[in-house]
């Protein structure tokens, strides 16, 4: 059980919403995930310019993987052109999911603004080393 | 001989909660667990215990890397 946060070029994600969803889709399925529940966080200002980048996307995808699975992923996330920064941190509460959502995982939530998390939705993480190969 | 006495009411705000980890997405909140220049308080500041403390500084790092929060504001 993994949960993704990526975020996107927006002029790739304006433009091409649906394509760039299938992009990451496509590279997580291509690496045996199993997507469980996507959903688009809406267009943020960053809070420090990436690359140029003074606003982004986020995309928020549940996911089931392999444990070896992810280091390819991360490495095909660097080498997409719509992805700027992503980080993927274990859940170990995403299994309740699994069982509501289809397993197309094509469940798309567009949430306008950036949601509230209430204290509710607080996921428990297990340490995951903040380690990742991004440089700023 | 003293008995010890148990303090129910935490000053920790997230055992006052309920909450287990905290969550680096929670945009609304975590600012308020940092200082204006963007740093993390100390513990005897925010009044976090130990653990959640922990859980706090994890949380805040990822969401600088996510650039949801500033390294320098």
């Amino acid at each position: 059980m993994y949960e993704g946060l990526f975020l996107l070029d927006n002029a790739h994600a304006s433009m091409e919403w649906d394509n760039v969803v299938k992009h990451i889709h496509d590279i997580l399925q291509k690496n045996g995930a199993e997507i469980l529940k996507t959903e688009k966080w809406g267009e943020k200002k960053l809070a420090y310019k990436i690359k140029g980048h003074k606003r982004g996307t986020y995309l928020l995808i549940h996911f089931h993987a392999k444990n070896s699975a992810i280091t390819t992923i991360k490495r095909d996330l660097q080498l997409s052109d719509y992805v700027i920064r992503s980080l993927i941190v274990k859940d170990d509460k995403i299994e309740e999911l699994s069982q509501a959502v289809p397993a197309e995982g094509t469940a798309e939530k567009t949430v306008g603004a950036v949601p509230a998390t209430a204290e509710k939705d607080l996921v428990k993480e297990s340490d995951v080393s903040l380690k990742t190969a991004d440089t700023v | 001989m003293t008995k010890r006495m148990f303090n129910k009411t935490s000053k920790c705000r997230f055992c006052r909660m309920g909450v287990g980890e905290v969550d680096y997405k929670d945009t609304q909140n975590l600012p308020k667990l940092t200082t204006s220049q963007g740093k993390l308080f100390s513990r005897k500041r925010s009044g976090n215990c130990a653990r959640h403390q922990r859980s706090v500084k994890v949380s805040i790092k990822r969401a600088r890397f996510m650039a949801l929060l500033p390294y320098v504001a």
